[in-house]
């Protein structure tokens, strides 16, 4: 169960809107499965093409570098090595990572469950804009290959806060 | 050159569990070696079988990914920290 504050939902939503086309990407931390703090990283996707060719990874659409990050993300590995670092000296957990499918469903592609085998202590979150008024949110679970689903509770704000 | 290396959540469990390290090291290189006498195993899974850099690692000195400074032979000063994380990367 991941618990994700409304507010840290909407901002989920929102980046994926954002960058939409391209694919947008991020981290979750917190305490005890419940989301404190949404980090938003730059996907650099347009300089990893080698990064997917070697894994026989790109899309079909070809090898446009401008346009990987339309189907592909990679965290851009500075801001990612900060973030972690806030995390920890913050005394929060790592809880997931989050990237958007803006033109498929929110289910984890092969590239996504082959690159999730460094991260399988972390849940990963996807959000598909598929339907654009209507975006979705789900999250798994990606250990040794097997994808399992974890609910995701939005967590309303108390009245009067 | 007494420096600290950072050990992230996905290779811990060659570190037992241990998240930072210090090691004699003056560069990056030497620093993944001199880890890998003490933990054995870990420095195949940043290096490949011919000593260069895994493409999907990426390694920090005082946070700067050394792709854009020396590479593995990335000097070291005292007291620096050496940072090592798997690409977190996917797509559609």
């Amino acid at each position: 169960m991941i618990r994700l504050p409304r507010v840290h939902y909407e901002a989920i939503l929102e980046h994926a809107r954002t960058e939409a086309p391209k694919e947008c990407c991020g981290l979750l931390a917190g305490k005890s499965g419940r989301v404190e703090r949404v980090y938003r990283i730059t996907n650099r996707a347009d300089r990893a093409v080698d990064l997917f060719a070697e894994r026989g990874l790109m899309p079909q659409s070809g090898a446009d570098p401008s346009r990987l990050p339309n189907e592909r993300y990679v965290m851009d590995p500075e801001e990612l090595f900060r973030a972690l670092r806030e995390i920890e000296a913050a005394a929060l957990d790592h809880l997931a990572n989050y990237h958007s499918h803006p033109a498929t469903p929110p289910w984890p592609s092969r590239t996504d469950v082959e690159f999730a085998a460094y991260w399988p202590h972390v849940a990963h979150l996807i959000c598909s804009l598929v339907d654009p008024d209507q975006p979705t949110l789900r999250a798994f679970r990606i250990v040794n290959g097997q994808v399992c689903e974890v609910p995701i509770r939005v967590e309303e704000e108390p009245i009067g806060r | 050159m007494a420096v600290t290396v950072l050990i992230p959540a996905p290779l811990r469990r060659f570190t037992n569990e241990v998240s930072s390290v210090q090691i004699e090291a003056s560069t990056v290189g030497e620093a993944l070696t001199a880890l890998d006498a003490q933990f054995p195993g870990i420095r195949e899974r940043i290096c490949d079988a011919d000593g260069r850099l895994r493409r999907f690692v990426s390694v920090f000195v005082n946070g700067r990914d050394v792709r854009s400074l020396q590479g593995l032979e990335t000097p070291l000063r005292e007291g620096d920290e050496v940072g090592i994380i798997p690409a977190m990367a996917g797509g559609r």
